[in-house]
């Protein structure tokens, strides 16, 4: 019975240790008083890809870079830039890959569309073999 | 026979992108490598003091009168060691200025660091909290950019570099004069 118990206690820890673990980088001496521009600037950092790390965004890692980049973002929100103009800032130093998500252009059409287009010819596929085989019942 | 030959096609299709995937793994790639966003485009101006003059360090004064190699660096970076012994090697190199940037460290053990291993840059700037850095795109430190004589952006390299990187450089340089 005390060992159930226990064993209960510690799957909670670990249980509450993963809601914790979902939180962020963020530290506290670089949040904003202001809570709309902080979400703004929390918004914004979850796209952008941390470049040290690379599969982590600027919200998330603990890289130095990140953290120069948050902070970087939130004074451009203290001066009142708009998000396009962070992202183009962004973007026009780091490329295209700073990005999390891949912007919709000519290089990238592939990227966003062939899953589709394998939908659609997988579709095709079974409709022409579900015909085929009717046909011979 | 149309419909038989459609049955055929995932099957083509799985060949075309296994063979895509193939040539890709054998290709000399490295998939990590980011292209930089600031190749053939202008250098970012910058001004900043200098690590061993007194006067301040002004980016239109230092760019676009030569081929210039500027090179991040930091003494806590130990990749930043190894590579030097290139650095100094472009010294030899006629018509090449080399400058430095001195990123997020201590300027005296900056110059203690140079009086050990020897000084190949003209002129360093320091980058104290890392903004000269982040408006060149660097992101993982020693980086080395190559700038033509107009003051634009032709090669950046991320990383230490390499006897084949020296190679790669050196041809660039001839290429530019």
């Amino acid at each position: 019975m005390i060992m159930k118990k226990k064993f209960i206690k510690i799957l909670l820890i670990f249980f509450f240790q993963f809601l914790i673990n979902s939180s962020y980088a963020v530290e506290p001496d670089e949040i904003l008083i202001d809570k709309k521009q902080e979400i703004m600037a929390r918004n914004i950092s979850k796209n952008i890809r941390c470049m040290v790390c690379q599969n982590q965004s600027i919200d998330e890692s603990n890289a130095p870079l990140a953290k120069d980049l948050r902070i970087l973002i939130r004074n451009k929100i203290k001066q009142g830039k708009t998000d396009k103009e962070i992202y183009k800032f962004l973007t026009d130093r780091y490329g295209d890959f700073i990005l999390l998500k891949p912007p919709i252009k000519l290089i990238t059409i592939a990227l966003w569309f062939l899953p589709f287009v394998f939908v659609l010819i997988g579709f095709l596929i079974i409709y022409l073999h579900n015909k085929k085989s009717k046909k011979i019942n | 026979m149309i419909k038989k030959q459609l049955l055929k096609t995932p099957f083509i299709v799985f060949i075309i992108i296994v063979s895509i995937f193939f040539y890709l793994l054998i290709i000399d790639r490295n998939p990590s490598k980011i292209p930089s966003a600031l190749i053939n485009n202008y250098i970012p101006e910058f001004e900043t003091n200098s690590l061993l003059k007194s006067e301040k360090f002004y980016s239109s004064q230092e760019f676009s009168k030569e081929i210039t190699l500027v090179n991040f660096f930091a003494t806590w970076c130990k990749p930043c060691r190894d590579e030097h012994t290139y650095i100094q090697s472009f010294q030899n190199e006629k018509g090449l200025n080399i400058v430095g940037i001195n990123y997020k460290d201590n300027s005296e053990k900056a110059i203690q660091w140079l009086k050990k291993l020897g000084n190949p840059y003209s002129n360093i700037a320091i980058d104290n909290n890392g903004k000269i850095a982040i408006d060149w795109g660097v992101y993982g430190i020693p980086e080395t950019f190559v700038v033509d004589s107009k003051g634009v952006i032709k090669f950046r390299h991320v990383g230490p570099i390499t006897k084949k990187i020296y190679k790669e450089i050196n041809l660039l340089i001839k290429e530019l004069e």
